[in-house]
């Protein structure tokens, strides 16, 4: 119609037809491109464009894994994490904004330097405002809604013990990684896996909506421990007192289970407070109870008789000539304090007499003396894998001088740390049985695996020199335990300098078994250099020893040898006949 | 040929139905995602209470604290041995 009606000129239809062919042809171009790409997947055409699509707008993201709680051995906790938010910012975008005074405020910080701070990481796009924030005062700063400011969940560890329990459970990173003590030895357990999302994000960066989860954040596992927070705060403060009262600089104290093997308490001096690290001071979180290897001295004495009564040499009861109160070794001349006579091979060990114990350890050779302090554990380390532990040593000659024969029996020329002293006394209160130790809580019931190394009667009749020692003859009247009988020995170590052993430095140790009638509860104490006239191990450990005893008896409720008569109010209440 | 004719709107109506339920399905699993989002915010919260509560009862139950306490408020003292007795559970 429209042909007939109006003239069209001559040549328009194939002008028209092919302009018109021409756009289709290209549309079908378009859209068979589209088609191959998209559909057909030639080339990996859709995959790549995926990819580039996602490069630019999904994003993951870090889901925090909470880390495991420590707690002692009532569950008390003892290292714990709270959620914290750490605030950042874009400087790119948040450097020109007007807003910059209230979230100042808000921050807590001055807004120049604030200012400052955003032109120094003016080409990044990410830099901390404040880190582990308490959630109040993140929210209040989020809430501010500044444009370039974003907070991140994260946790942060704190110790509720503070410094009484400092050097044992150790600390973490900022980034929660565990850096010392049981943080990092546990860390495997402890630490949580991250967790990771993925989520789609606008052109400033900010999240739209989650796309999901790529793998599930998993919690820590919690460790609790074998220590008693009771018993720690009471070592703790009684170790701090006898800093005071002896002027010394530094200090351990560690309590054992004999029976199983778990480490009750274990303090040190000096402490950090692990809650701040502002002061902070790296030598002061040395766990001395495990770091510090140091010569035992007369600690190792009531061993060296394990040795002597071992080779049917002598007994308990033979007599042993100490007069004139001096022994000649080779070169060096060894003292008693004053001619102790005649006297027998226990009182040798009450006195700690050097002549008596040099008489011994030259009628029996050092052999005996080295094999019982190797089924002792000393010279290897402990089974508690604490980081930093020493294992001391024991001497390793090919030539023995007479000398040396005879200081290997009164404890020197060898190195041993608090815990192996304890670990073998422990052995003596377990009857001659050597128990693993662990610093984790053994289930209920859980029976200890135990080696036997000595023999049950020779374990016991240390176990009644031992008790003399604290008697009205021995050394260590001063660790004497109202109610109960203990037993134990000092040691006072002359400490070693750069050329040698330095006159007037000493260590004090003391180590002890409560309670006698059956023994269970092994302390060791070293207290570091003490000033004055009370250096000693009977006058400056021992007192400290008797009273971390007296409290560790009363909290694990063991029934005092010898009681008041029962007043009559409370007759009634199950006690009475 | 039968067969063809009575195929297409079927086909036609299975299409439909497994469009519904992908719009179904996908608007289900937008809202347990929504669900999940929500329940670990109270996660959190819960955890921060918890985690807050747990610190503010072992300050406040810190044996330093409460040997303060015995000793000066409520004058508690050790007993030494003169005043000690035991009582055993059982013994009569």
């Amino acid at each position: 119609m429209a042909r007939n009606g109006v003239a069209p000129a001559p040549g328009t239809p194939w002008r028209l037809v092919t302009v018109v062919g021409l756009l289709l042809i290209l549309a079908a171009a378009v859209v068979g491109r589209l088609v191959l790409i998209q559909v057909v997947d030639q080339e990996r055409g859709a995959a790549f464009l995926r990819e580039q699509g996602a490069m630019r707008a999904v994003r993951s993201a870090e889901i925090p894994a909470y880390r495991g709680m420590v707690t002692d051995r009532r569950g008390e906790p003892l290292a714990i994490s709270t959620p914290v938010i750490t605030l950042w910012a874009d400087p790119l975008r948040l450097r020109d904004s007007s807003r910059l005074g209230v979230l100042a405020d808000a921050l807590g910080q001055s807004e120049v330097e604030l200012q400052q701070r955003l032109d120094l990481y003016s080409d990044k796009r990410f830099m901390y405002l404040a880190r582990h924030q308490t959630p109040q005062l993140a929210r209040r700063v989020l809430a501010l809604k500044v444009a370039g400011v974003g907070g991140k969940r994260e946790y942060r560890r704190f110790y509720p013990a503070g410094e009484v329990a400092s050097q044992v459970i150790g600390l973490t990173n900022v980034d929660g990684k565990g850096i010392a003590g049981l943080e990092k030895a546990y860390e495997d357990v402890l630490h949580g896996r991250v967790g990771k999302k993925r989520y789609i994000k606008d052109l400033h960066g900010d999240a739209i909506r989650d796309v999901g989860v790529v793998r599930e954040a998993r919690p820590g596992q919690p460790v609790a421990l074998a220590i008693d927070l009771r018993l720690q705060y009471l070592q703790h403060r009684e170790l701090q007192r006898a800093m005071v009262e002896t002027g010394a600089e530094a200090g351990a104290a560690v309590t054992l289970d004999a029976w199983t093997g778990e480490i009750l308490a274990m303090t040190n001096h000096p402490v950090f407070n692990p809650n701040s690290r502002a002061a902070f001071d790296y030598s002061a979180t040395r766990n001395r109870v495990v770091t510090d290897a140091f010569e035992p001295g007369s600690t190792v004495k009531p061993l060296t008789l394990v040795a002597a009564l071992e080779t049917g040499a002598f007994t308990l009861d033979s007599i042993i000539d100490t007069s004139p109160g001096r022994i000649r070794v080779g070169r060096k001349v060894l003292p008693d304090p004053l001619n102790y006579g005649a006297i027998s091979v226990s009182r040798v060990i009450e006195k700690s007499s050097q002549v008596g114990v040099t008489k011994m350890a030259q009628a029996i050779g050092h052999e005996p003396v080295l094999s019982v302090y190797r089924r002792f554990g000393l010279g290897e380390p402990s089974s508690i894998g604490f980081p930093g532990e020493r294992s001391g040593s024991l001497p390793n000659r090919e030539r023995w001088s007479e000398i040396e024969k005879v200081t290997l029996a009164f404890g020197y020329g060898l190195t041993a740390t608090p815990l192996q002293l304890a670990q073998a006394y422990a052995i003596f209160a377990n009857q001659g049985k050597r128990v693993p130790l662990t610093l984790l809580k053994r289930s209920d019931g859980e029976q200890a695996p135990s080696e036997r190394v000595i023999s049950k009667e020779i374990a016991n009749q240390v176990l009644t020199v031992l008790h003399r020692v604290t008697g009205s003859e021995g050394t260590a009247q001063k660790a004497r335990v109202p109610g109960f009988s203990v037993g134990g020995k000092t040691g006072t170590v002359h400490k070693v300098g750069p050329s040698g052993y330095l006159h007037d430095q000493y260590l004090a140790l003391f180590v002890g078994v409560a309670p006698m009638d059956n023994p269970r509860y092994v302390t060791a104490v070293v207290i570091d250099r003490p000033k004055g006239d009370s250096y000693g191990g009977g006058a400056a450990a021992a007192p400290v020893y008797s009273r971390i005893t007296d409290g560790v008896l009363r909290l694990r409720n063991q029934r005092p040898e010898v009681e008041a008569e029962m007043p009559a109010q409370l007759a009634g209440f199950g006690g009475g006949q | 040929m039968m067969s063809f004719r009575w195929a297409t709107p079927l086909l036609v109506a299975a299409v439909l139905a497994s469009c519904l339920a992908i719009i179904h399905s996908t608007h289900a699993s937008r809202a347990y995602y929504a669900d999940l989002q929500r329940l670990e915010g109270t996660h959190w919260y819960l955890q921060e209470d918890y985690s807050r509560l747990m610190l503010e009862r072992s300050t406040l139950a810190s044996p330093h604290r409460i040997a303060k306490l015995a000793r000066d408020e409520l004058v508690m003292r050790t007993p030494d041995l003169a005043t000690l007795h035991t009582i055993v559970e059982g013994v009569h």
